[in-house]
């Protein structure tokens, strides 16, 4: 295996730098990975680290993410409109304490993929479209908190259940 | 053939949930009287909506057979009601404590128990942020409604 690894790579990275590969090489290629699974366990191998089985999703990563994404909206709306400052920036830090505070709950550190805004949520520079935006984002987000906390574990019920609350609160707090 | 019990938790979850909403309905008269206009209706439509969560904890509580503990006579507020700012400052603390209560009560509940308890900390938390702009604090909200500091 210490052996199959270096060669497997050299050819994955020429394979993809290379336009001109042929179907022999990706067969050869093939070929080696094929004797390196019987010479033993790939795991640790550069080549298969992206397709290393990840611990199960916890649940609420969905949750995390939304709170990620929430927060990137907020951000975004204030940088368009910062005459919004004082209204947005502690909820956007809500989001990311919640984002933050889940994160610890999965016992790693929070996903890369860090939300980022959608389109078209402060664009135009309408403050009360933007405002109506973020409203109905955080309703949405109100119900997935909600829904979650009623099945959720008695040790992650009261977390979810402040989760659920600030994003109602953030909807009253945007009117 | 003893019943068999539900664990001493829920019960003293909802129990303290309940003497939270008693307090809070005992605060809302001096708040009340101190504010006039749109703050004074929105004390008003807040003291009901205690009540109705007091009802709806007794009848919880006794249908579950469960001892629901008495309200009292009085409760000692943390700062004197004088004017209308510390009658809003007492209305954001109101429902900041009593937020606690209901979130408190979410890990020993479950089902429609669960919801209700997370609807209640909800409006709880809304109408403390609604205090908190009518008495001009900033920001309106906080992170973690319930949460104790």
């Amino acid at each position: 295996m210490v052996l199959t690894c270096p060669v497997a790579k050299g050819r994955t990275r020429q394979h993809d730098r290379g336009p001109g590969h042929s179907r022999r090489n990706l067969l050869r290629v093939g070929a080696l990975l094929a004797l390196g699974g019987a010479t033993g366990p790939l795991t640790g191998c550069d080549l298969f680290d992206g397709d290393e089985p990840d611990p199960a999703p916890d649940p609420l990563e969905p949750l995390a993410a939304e709170a990620r994404e929430l927060a990137a909206r907020h951000r975004a709306a204030l940088a368009a409109d910062p005459g919004l400052t004082k209204t947005l920036t502690p909820i956007a830090e809500a989001h990311e304490a919640h984002a933050a505070e889940l994160a610890k709950l999965f016992g790693r550190p929070a996903s890369a993929s860090s939300g980022t805004p959608s389109a078209g949520a402060s664009a135009g520079g309408d403050r009360r479209a933007t405002l109506t935006g973020l409203r109905e984002a955080e309703q949405r987000g109100r119900e997935s908190a909600a829904k979650l906390c009623a099945g959720a574990p008695a040790e992650r019920a009261a977390l979810l259940g402040s989760i659920a609350a600030a994003r109602a609160t953030h909807v009253e707090a945007l009117k | 053939m003893i019943r068999r019990q539900t664990p001493s938790g829920p019960a003293q979850a909802l129990a303290d949930a309940l003497a939270a909403e008693y307090a809070a309905i005992f605060a809302y008269a001096p708040i009340g009287v101190r504010l006039t206009d749109a703050a004074r209706t929105a004390a008003r439509r807040a003291e009901a909506a205690h009540r109705a969560r007091r009802d709806a904890l007794v009848l919880q509580l006794s249908a579950a057979g469960d001892p629901a503990p008495a309200d009292k006579a009085g409760y000692a507020l943390p700062f004197p009601v004088t004017d209308a700012a510390s009658a809003l400052r007492l209305a954001v603390e109101v429902e900041e404590r009593t937020a606690a209560f209901w979130r408190a009560a979410l890990p020993h509940t479950t089902g429609a128990d669960r919801n209700r308890a997370l609807a209640a900390l909800t409006d709880c938390a809304v109408r403390a942020t609604r205090w908190r702009r009518t008495a001009g604090v900033n920001p309106v909200t906080v992170a973690f409604p319930g949460r104790p500091d």
